[in-house]
């Protein structure tokens, strides 16, 4: 009845070095669709989310991304990391470029765009952001914040089909980490596909009505933040969402 | 023949020390910058000799090297010019160095940008260039300006493979007007020359190059 979801795990599993990391996730993600992934400390979310891109290789299990299995051997790594937004914990702009040259790279060496229509394109995404004064700075002249949205702006300059965050809140105050929010429920109103990691409880109730549960390398749970601190069998799922965040 | 006099004559042998200096300079530069690079690169099997490469090469006094490629080579039938021996012997010397300053600044460059750059879809040799490099390049400021200099302060050698360089043309002077103090005095104030003049320009691409508010990681 519904179509094929933009992104299915299935079984997916990671080691490193003999240690399970991810035993068997199974996700599925719908174009438009927000996801957010909770879990404690080392619990494997940033490598599910590095397995999607395969800035970290699958042990085994599947992904399939648009329909097509994008784990096994002959599949265009870089076009399909074209196609997925990333937004790292720590931002990682680069530092020798200004906020317009880090949005604009891409599209220039990727896409092929001549300066100034990378120029262009690039200050739309940056004006969309409340950037586009800033195009001239370099990022160690801008704050936290402000990074967090050229990050952004830099992921969705490239038209991608999804936009993966990683923890977008946890180097920014409450305040920015609201306006974040702000933000990440905009995007999903214009219809941009999102998957994000999280610890924020905070910012995983305000952006998205259900968040995953993601422990010892398993989804143990889907469900909505409340239902998941107050009726769920696990008490240590319970335990996890009934936690108060202090923000 | 006053300090004037000498000053200009010593000044033709600048033009080879500036030649010597810059050609020596140059070769390092691109060595140590290839270096540099097919290590970052890992490409398989060639680690070792990179290895081999710096480490006999940072070994060896530019002497020794010198004389075995002007002197020993045309003993297996290659005859080496001049210029040449020098930039095959300095050069490559300071190319070993300054591969060994690129690796440390290649170390600096935060690892999530190049994650980041990956994640873009950037091809490896693409992040290399795009991203590492120009980063790269401006940490190791300090530690090629260390290497220019020592250099030119290796230039000298050039003299005992026949370049009349300005240590040659002070020692022909002295030999003629039996004045060294002052001879050598200038030269010193040639060099002291040669060496302001490499400080001005690379502060000049410094502040050409600067990043507001970029340190390494
Ligand atoms: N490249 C690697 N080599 C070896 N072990 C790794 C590697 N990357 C991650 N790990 C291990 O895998 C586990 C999960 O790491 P991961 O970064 O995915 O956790 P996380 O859920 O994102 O944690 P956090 O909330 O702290 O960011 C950790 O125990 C970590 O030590
Ligand atoms: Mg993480």
């Amino acid at each position: 009845m519904t179509a094929t979801p933009l992104i299915q795990v299935r079984d997916l599993v990671k080691e490193f070095d003999g240690q399970r990391v991810l035993a068997g996730v199974n996700l599925d993600l719908a174009e438009g669709d927000i996801k957010v992934v909770m879990g404690p400390s080392g619990c494997g979310k940033s490598t599910l989310l590095r397995c999607l891109n395969r800035l970290v290789e699958p042990t085994s299990g599947t992904i399939h991304f648009r329909g097509q299995e994008v784990t096994g051997p002959g599949v265009d790594v870089r076009a399909l990391r074209q196609g997925i937004g990333f937004v790292f914990q720590q931002f990682a702009l680069y530092r020798h470029l200004t906020v317009l040259g880090n949005v604009t790279l891409g599209l220039r060496k990727l896409r092929g765009l001549r300066r100034a229509e990378a120029e262009q394109k690039a200050l739309h995404e940056l004006d969309r952001l409340g950037m586009a004064e800033h195009r001239d700075k370099y990022p160690g002249q801008i704050s936290g914040g402000q990074k967090q949205r050229v990050a952004l702006a830099r992921a969705l300059a490239m038209d991608p089909a999804v936009v993966v965050l990683d923890e977008p809140t946890s180097a920014l105050d409450p305040v920015l980490s609201r306006e974040v929010a702000q933000l990440i429920r905009r995007l999903h109103d214009e219809k941009v596909t999102l998957m994000c990691v999280t610890h924020d409880l905070q910012l995983a109730r305000s952006i998205a009505d259900q968040v995953v549960f993601l422990d010892r390398g398993v989804v143990r749970a889907e469900d909505s933040v409340a239902r998941l601190s107050a009726d769920h069998p696990d008490p240590q799922v319970r335990a996890f969402f009934g936690r108060e965040t202090g923000t | 023949m006053n300090f004037l006099e000498i000053l200009v004559l010593l000044a033709r042998g600048a033009g080879y020390t500036v030649l010597v200096t810059l050609a020596c300079s140059a070769t390092g530069l691109a060595v140590g910058l290839a270096v540099a690079m097919l290590r970052r690169l890992r490409l398989p099997g060639v680690l070792p000799l990179l290895d081999v490469f710096t480490y006999v090469f940072r070994g060896i006094p530019v002497l020794v090297l010198l004389f075995m490629v002007y002197f020993g080579l045309p003993g297996i039938g290659l005859k080496v010019p001049p210029l040449i021996a020098m930039v095959l012997s300095l050069g490559l010397i300071a190319g070993a160095y300054l591969a060994e300053v690129f690796r440390g600044a290649l170390d600096s460059v935060d690892a999530t940008e190049i994650l980041a750059a990956e994640a873009m879809g950037l091809s490896r040799l693409q992040v290399l260039r795009l991203i590492e490099l120009p980063q790269m390049l401006r940490f190791a400021v300090p530690g090629m300006v260390n290497e220019f200099t020592t250099v030119l302060k290796y230039s000298p050698f050039a003299y005992t493979v026949g370049l009349p360089e300005i240590t040659k043309q002070a020692m022909t002077l002295t030999a003629t007007t039996q004045r060294g103090i002052e001879i050598y005095l200038a030269v010193g104030v040639m060099y002291f020359a040669i060496f302001r003049i490499l400080l001005v320009g690379v502060r000049w691409l410094e502040r050409h190059y600067r990043v507001p508010g970029m340190v390494p990681a």
